[in-house]
């Protein structure tokens, strides 16, 4: 009773929203009863909204965290599907912020991080939304019955170019849609501001990180996860400017110990420091099932 | 001397207006003694010249008289004695140069030498909770990192008994398609590659100048070494890129190839070199590697090419290939490289880092020496040519109208420096 009230009376929201806000609970929704996705204290202009147990899922999906444990997989599959997605499509995408810094680290996602951030170009974001926007994808994954499906999804907003709509900076998401986990899609874009006043080649986001196109371009290829990934040309300056020097030197971060000999981070409880064994060895990889139709180049 | 001076204060006495010697700051004291000294210093006779009643007149001055204690009297006079005032003139700028030398030369020095001892100190290591170079180094793709040179092409150890070097190593700085310019340098040092003479270039040998394509040739021509510089980086990235997205073909003419290049807009020039590098210039410049190991040279120990620099205390293996391109300076705290021009430059780092291992083994170690590693790079062509004992920079600026320059290094280690003039090709 309560279920077609909810349902009726968030065709209704979305009706008056528009895309206002993100794909409706009903019209996405896997398994679960309730939308736990925080929208209902957000204002109405914000398209993605976090959900209301963690800020890193997305509350369509899920109604809870996964154990630490369980996580690390779970987000690894994600980037590993979403950076293969891309390259099958000819879309150019990077890794950006606190997940560049894990690949600095040891090229693995932070164990102690559900965080992952990427970006793309402005024209690749329109390529996106033209033609991918609101997709599944299918993936096979080593030792995971009936693999996982993964949604693109473009906020609309995408096409507001100022830092001025602060409740839209990510402009897309890749959701895993069997946890709620997500990757922050930022498109990169010419910053017209600067760019009068004289600086050519200033970039930036709508979440106010500002770039010079050299920094950025040519990018690098290298592995993240154990699947190919593209790196901005000056990386060390990138994280140095974001996260200052010690973020590159520091062997001790939240509860983490970087084990110079293994190069990974163990977990430290006390005075001991426990190995964090990985489930998963690196070359089983997810595979794609469901087709591509476009590619961009 | 004594009585010389003495009689430049009798001229003061004489003269009135104090101009005729031309020296203006004594007519000035002149002027201010007139206020301070008595009436009878003014007398023009024998008693002031002669100096046997000179003295008499000082000790037993008039100002007796005055009401004064006796030793304000003293000083009093000494202050207005001309000779005094002079000497406090000499004393006071002795003084300011002094202090002058020490705030500007010795203290920053001084501090320079503290900071980068304390930079190297494993207990600043454990300080700031780490340094650079303990992450598991990122691969890259298409990017040799480390190549070591061919043996029989090192000069031999012993200095030639007769005659020139039988091999000799030119290492040249950073070219930029300045091919005229090469050749001439060539010529200067009598380049003969069949006598024994090995050309490596410390990268940067394409873009901005005339002619990259030639100096690519030449090169290949040569068989020369080479390191990447991040010239070479940047072009040859984009050559793998336009390559893979099938875009490598496109007519220069029709900039807006594809909806890439239309966003981006300040490496045009770097596409147009991609695009005119041929299938083997391409293929060449990917087989120089971010670091060459050049093998050991008397005098010099261990020679390392590096296209921009080396972070001290990191094996060769472990440095990170993008600063090995583009460093310029060095955070002390945390050793982290940086292509900006402004803080601690590497080499200094670096410098200190060698001799403090040198001064460590020099004791127990007979050829200490070759334990040493000794950097030779260009990049930085704001320093120009720089060399120091660990390292040697050969970027003089050539594109800017500066010089190319070369370091020759023969039989023995015996190592100099040829330069050509450049014309300057960066106007307009």
């Amino acid at each position: 009773m309560w279920l077609s009230w909810l349902s009726r009376s968030l065709v209704l929201l979305v009706a008056i929203a528009q895309v206002r806000a993100d794909a409706d609970f009903m019209s996405v929704r896997t398994s679960l009863a309730k939308d736990y996705s925080g929208k209902g204290g957000d204002p109405g202009e914000k398209y993605f909204h976090e959900s209301t147990f963690h800020h890193h899922y997305d509350g369509r999906f899920a109604s809870n965290t996964l154990p630490e444990s369980e996580s690390a997989p779970y987000l690894s599959a994600l980037i590993q599907t979403y950076l293969s997605t891309m390259s099958d499509i000819g879309a150019e995408t990077w890794i950006m912020h606190g997940t560049l810094l894990a690949w600095w680290w040891n090229q693995k996602i932070f164990p102690w991080d559900s965080d992952l951030d990427v970006q793309i170009s402005e024209p690749t974001i329109h390529f996106l939304a033209e033609y991918y926007n609101m997709t599944e994808h299918h993936f096979n994954l080593p030792g995971v019955e009936g693999g996982r499906t993964y949604l693109l999804e473009i906020n609309p907003h995408y096409v507001v170019r100022t830092t001025a709509d602060w409740r839209n900076v990510i402009d897309a998401r890749w959701i895993d849609t069997s946890s709620g986990l997500f990757i922050d899609i930022t498109a990169v874009r010419k910053d017209d501001d600067r760019r009068r006043a004289g600086r050519k080649g200033a970039m930036m986001c709508k979440d106010k990180h500002r770039y010079e196109e050299n920094d950025i371009w040519p990018l690098r290829e290298s592995l993240f996860e154990g699947v190919s990934v593209k790196i901005p040309y000056e990386y060390t300056k990138l994280l140095q400017e974001e996260y200052g020097s010690k973020s590159m030197t520091q062997t001790s971060f939240e509860g983490h110990k970087f084990n110079e000999d293994t190069k990974i981070w163990d977990r430290i409880r006390g005075n001991k420091h426990l190995s964090r064994l990985r489930g998963r060895s690196l070359d089983e990889l997810p595979s794609r099932t469901s087709p591509l139709e476009h590619r961009l180049s | 001397m004594a009585t010389l001076l003495r009689d430049h204060d009798n001229m003061d006495v004489s003269s009135d207006s104090g101009s005729e010697d031309g020296f203006y700051p004594r007519s000035s004291s002149f002027h201010l003694s007139q206020y301070s000294r008595p009436l009878i210093d003014f007398v023009k006779n024998e008693w002031q010249t002669n100096s046997k009643y000179h003295y008499h007149s000082a000790s037993s001055s008039p100002s007796n008289t005055s009401d004064a204690p006796r030793w304000v009297q003293i000083t009093l006079s000494l202050i207005a004695a001309p000779r005094f005032r002079r000497y406090v003139l000499v004393y006071v700028i002795l003084l300011i140069s002094c202090w002058a030398c020490w705030k500007q030369v010795l203290s920053p020095r001084l501090e320079e030498h503290a900071a980068l001892i304390s930079s190297l100190d494993v207990h600043t290591k454990d300080q700031v909770g780490g340094w650079f170079g303990t992450n598991a180094l990122p691969q890259f793709d298409d990017l040799v990192k480390i190549r070591t040179l061919d043996p029989s092409l090192l000069p031999s150890d012993t200095k030639a008994t007769s005659g020139p070097s039988q091999r000799r190593l030119i290492v040249v700085g950073d070219v930029h398609g300045c091919k005229a310019e090469l050749v001439k340098l060539l010529e200067k040092v009598s380049f003969n590659p069949n006598n024994g003479d090995h050309l490596i270039f410390t990268g940067d040998m394409i873009n901005k100048g005339p002619d990259s394509l030639g100096v690519v040739d030449l090169a290949r021509k040569y068989s020369a070494s080479c390191v990447r510089g991040n010239h070479e980086d940047r072009v040859l990235l984009l050559r793998h890129e336009m390559y893979a997205a099938n875009t490598l073909t496109a007519d220069d003419a029709s900039s807006a190839v594809d909806s890439k290049e239309e966003f981006l807009s300040t490496d045009y020039q770097e596409r147009k070199l991609a695009r005119q590098l041929t299938h083997d210039q391409a293929k060449w410049l990917d087989t120089c590697p971010v670091i060459l190991k050049v093998g050991q040279i008397p005098d010099m120990g261990q020679v390392v090419v590096v296209h921009a620099g080396i972070v001290p205390g990191v094996p060769l293996e472990k440095q990170d290939p993008a600063s090995v391109m583009n460093m310029r300076t060095i955070d002390l705290d945390t050793h982290v490289p940086s292509s900006s021009k402004s803080g601690m430059p590497w080499t200094k780092l670096f410098n200190k880092h060698q001799s403090l291992l040198y001064s460590d083994l020099k004791e127990s170690d007979p050829d200490a020496k070759a334990s040493t590693t000794t950097v030779i790079y260009g990049h930085d062509a704001s320093s120009s040519l720089n060399l120091k004992t660990y390292t040697k920079g050969l970027d003089s600026r050539c594109v800017k109208g500066g010089k190319l320059t070369a370091m020759v290094i023969g039989d023995g280690g015996e190592s100099s420096t040829v330069s050509v003039k450049c014309r300057n090709y960066m106007d307009g």
